[in-house]
């Protein structure tokens, strides 16, 4: 056995995240490891890659107990890991990425060896039949180079297992295919012993030999993955429980309201190159757009808002937005809270007045450019107690709330304006259940007023819990919408996890 | 023992808030105590006729820094206010000799608000990074001015002209009345108006600003006309005081406005600051430079204790963010 982890054990200061998982992987294997997000994969594949200092349990590799407790010690053991985002110098050319930290030595200390660097980088690239222009600044590539890329660095450090975190999430079929095909080459020319993490249920079934299920921080199963359907495994993910958390209590209540008229309308809206979303949402309603990272909803979004080019029409109340922008969008009543709320959402400097007010100032709180204080006043305090928002002091700087709080906030702000349609991407991410639970109530009272919603989610839970009706997008292509009462959570993953569309 | 923690958290709470309060005033504090030791130490410093000569001498800087303030908060600024103040008072010089005194400061002004405007739209249309946009901008508009100008100055405003920079009404010198005009709308701009708020959001997060509906590329260029309208308004009262446009004058505008606004606890990152940090930044700078003046050390030393006062200013102010943050 290449690979043995025994009993591993991790918490952070919000408890334990590893329950004892017992691990392995064999010499030129394939081990594909897969589980929802906050399953415990990625602590598992952060203490083997020695991130921790603090883990219990014991790890072996080739006979040998090993400490991995800082990352040196793990490359020192042959453990390399390559992140989703890659660790590379955009500027520095793919040759010298591939050496970055031991560049050869020159005849002259201090000067590089250009040429020593550049053919061999090129010949530790030819050993693993990957083809890729040495001179080339990581820059001016594709993913999929960038991924060969950290590949080959990663295996010319004498790496025996390599540990890889959803590589083909941004890859092209027949990028992919490549890909696979350089992994399987690594198994069986050099014996390395890879790990890969993937969300797409269909492809581990086709490239890995082995799976390892896991879910809250637990090891459900490990076989053969020849013996498992995609459905099988959408199933092992979920758990046997397949009830749906009532996140939302007063999801039921509003329900009871039949649904207006028809208020966010998508005509054939295709963003360069992909095919056309046609989409009507109704006064009230929340209609889940579910997929994986990559699979283009926060594209279609961003799209929907006028933030990203598009064609098509969208019409909002019956009316078509044309030339669409945000603020077109907005003077029309269709606001976003966009994902990540720190790089795109908030201005985390300025207070929770300037953020909440910033949609609803262009038109009614202010008058011939003139902010109208008292009612601009009334609503911001009305947003902060209403969402009890934490501290309620209308001149803290966005950036010192809690995540919950911030995030609050950017909802606080897209209601203020009083909207039509709602875009909310990914609104709850990164925040705490008591939080979260508050969030939900909030679109679903956002909702009920009249407005209508379309949430994007990692969490199948969220859009199990508030959707009405559900657009599943595989590879930037939307599917038909299908009814939340057709769906529990084994579909819905079962039909996110595949390839394309065409498969499910 | 619940009733124990919630009075503790009460008192925690009141301590902390006073803290946040100090945090707001410390500026004020320190240049109300500064004020205190130089009159008590410094000979002729606590003279009205000091004071007034204090306010005389900074107006230009302060207004100049009022508008370099909306810049740092749209987390940028503006390195060519001195070549635009410069051109301003130049042209205006030209104007007024040849034309009219009206049409002389009508031309300055309005330069100011162009050379501003291009500012803004290299660095909202084109891309432009605000350093590099400015810097460009100041070379250039200086170039053309020696061109036009062969260098030479620029004589025979009249004498009448000098109540804009020299004289005064009552004890307080005219620069100082306009400064404080400029500094009531910047602050009633940031507090009352649409324009004033988005700039805080575009400052902070542009990405973010754009996505909540708002024109960033309006408001940028905006930001950088009125800039650009302040500096063409300091140029005038520099004219004013020297009666000669002189273009190879106000070069030590842009730092001296920035370093002014910095002082007065505005982080360059964008997206907070206030007027009052601008003023007081301004006018602290000045009275130290004035009380190094008054107790006779070399001018040549003020530049270093500028240095020195930024240093400390900044370094206090960045210090507590980091501490605030680890919290």
């Amino acid at each position: 056995m290449l690979l043995e982890m025994r009993d591993i054990r991790k918490s952070f200061t919000a408890g334990p995240v590893l329950h004892g998982v017992d691990f392995s992987v064999e010499a030129g294997e394939i081990h594909a490891l897969i589980g929802h997000n906050g399953a415990g994969k990625s602590t598992l594949m952060k203490t083997l890659a020695g991130n921790f200092a603090d883990y219990s349990g014991q790890i072996v590799i080739e006979g040998r107990d090993c400490v991995l407790h800082t990352p040196a010690e793990a490359l020192g053991q042959g453990v390399a890991i390559i992140y989703q985002d890659f660790a590379l110098v955009p500027d520095l050319s793919v040759a010298a990425n591939i050496a970055l930290g031991r560049e050869p030595k020159g005849a002259f200390p201090g000067l590089m060896p250009h040429r020593a660097l550049r053919t061999r980088s090129a010949r530790e690239a030819a050993l693993l039949g990957i083809d890729l222009p040495m001179d080339t600044p990581i820059r001016r590539l594709g993913v999929a180079a960038q991924q060969l890329t950290e590949i080959v660095r990663a295996c010319s450090q004498d790496v025996r297992i390599l540990v890889m975190d959803e590589p083909t999430a941004r890859l092209a079929p027949a990028e992919r295919a490549h890909l696979f095909a350089v992994m399987r080459r690594m198994g069986r020319e050099r014996g390395v012993g890879i790990i890969y993490i993937s969300h797409f249920l269909d492809e581990v079934r086709d490239i890995a030999d082995r799976v390892t299920v896991m879910r809250d921080g637990r090891v459900v199963e490990t076989n053969a993955a020849s013996r498992y359907t995609v459905d099988d495994l959408a199933q092992l993910l979920v758990g046997h429980t397949d009830i749906v958390l009532d996140q939302a209590p007063d999801r039921r209540v509003a329900k009871q309201k039949p649904l207006g008229p028809t208020m966010l309308e998508l005509d054939q809206l295709a963003v360069a190159g992909r095919p056309g979303v046609t989409l009507s949402v109704a006064a009230g309603e929340i209609v889940g757009l579910a997929g994986l990272v990559g699979s283009g909803r926060t594209r279609l979004a961003r799209a929907m808002v006028g933030d990203v080019v598009s064609e098509g029409v969208l019409r909002v109340d019956g009316r078509a937005v044309t030339r669409r922008s945000p603020q077109r969008s907005a003077a029309a009543g269709l606001v976003m809270v966009p994902e990540d709320r720190k790089i795109s959402g908030l201005a985390l400097a300025a207070s929770i007045e300037a953020n909440m007010e910033a949609t609803a100032l262009g038109t009614s709180l202010s008058r011939m450019g003139i902010v109208r204080r008292a009612r601009q006043r009334q609503v911001v305090d009305g947003l902060i107690r209403s969402f009890r928002i934490h501290p309620p002091v209308r001149e803290k700087p966005v950036g010192t709330l809690s995540g919950g709080n911030a995030q609050k906030v950017l909802l606080a702000r897209a209601v203020a304006a009083r909207p039509r349609a709602m875009i909310l991407d990914q609104p709850t991410a990164g925040v705490d259940i008591g939080a979260k639970a508050e969030l939900h109530k909030l679109i679903v009272l956002a909702a009920a007023e009249g407005a209508a919603v379309v949430l994007i989610s990692d969490d199948l839970d969220e859009i199990l819990g508030l959707a009405d009706r559900v657009v599943v997008m595989t590879e930037g292509v939307a599917g038909p919408p299908i009814a939340r009462a057709d769906l529990d959570r084994a579909k819905l993953l079962s039909a996110i996890s595949r390839v394309s569309q065409t498969a499910a | 023992m619940a009733s124990v923690t919630v009075e503790r958290s009460g008192v925690l709470g009141t301590m902390r808030a006073a803290w946040a309060a100090m945090g707001n005033f410390a500026l004020l504090g320190i240049f109300v105590g500064l004020l205190v030791v130089f009159s008590l130490t410094v000979p002729h410093f606590a003279t009205l006729a000091n004071l007034s000569n204090v306010l005389q001498r900074n107006s230009i800087i302060g207004i100049v820094a009022c508008g370099m303030l909306l810049m740092i908060i749209l987390a940028g600024f503006d390195l060519s206010v001195g070549a635009v103040g410069a051109m301003s008072s130049v042209v205006a010089a030209a104007l007024i000799v040849h034309v009219s005194m009206v049409a002389g400061i009508a031309a300055g002004l309005v330069l100011g608000l162009i050379v501003g405007l291009f500012n803004g739209f290299c660095i909202a249309k084109i891309g432009i990074n605000a350093f590099v946009a400015t810097l460009a901008t100041q070379v250039l508009v200086t170039g053309f001015l020696f061109v036009a100008t062969a260098a030479q100055p620029v004589y025979g405003v009249p004498e009448a002209f000098t109540f804009v920079g020299l004289g005064k009404i009552g004890p307080l010198p005219v620069p100082t009345l306009i400064f404080a005009v400029v500094a009531v709308l910047i602050w009633a701009l940031l507090r009352f108006t649409t324009f004033g708020h988005y700039i805080y959001i575009v400052g902070g997060n542009r990405t973010a600003a754009r996505l909540a509906g708002i024109n960033v590329d309006r408001v940028t260029i905006a930001t950088y006309g009125i800039g650009g309208l302040l500096a063409g308004v300091a140029g005038i009262v520099l004219l004013g005081e020297t009666t000669i446009g002189q273009p190879a004058s106000a070069t030590d505008w842009p730092l001296s406005a920035i370093a002014a606004v910095v002082v007065g606890g505005v982080p360059l990152s964008g997206g907070v600051g206030r007027v009052g940090g601008a003023v007081l930044g301004t006018l602290l700078l000045g009275i130290i430079a004035n009380a190094l003046n008054l107790l006779g050390i070399s001018p040549f030393w003020q530049p270093a204790v500028t240095g020195a006062v930024i240093l400390v200013a900044v370094g206090l102010d960045s210090y507590q963010r980091r501490q605030r943050e680890r919290r």
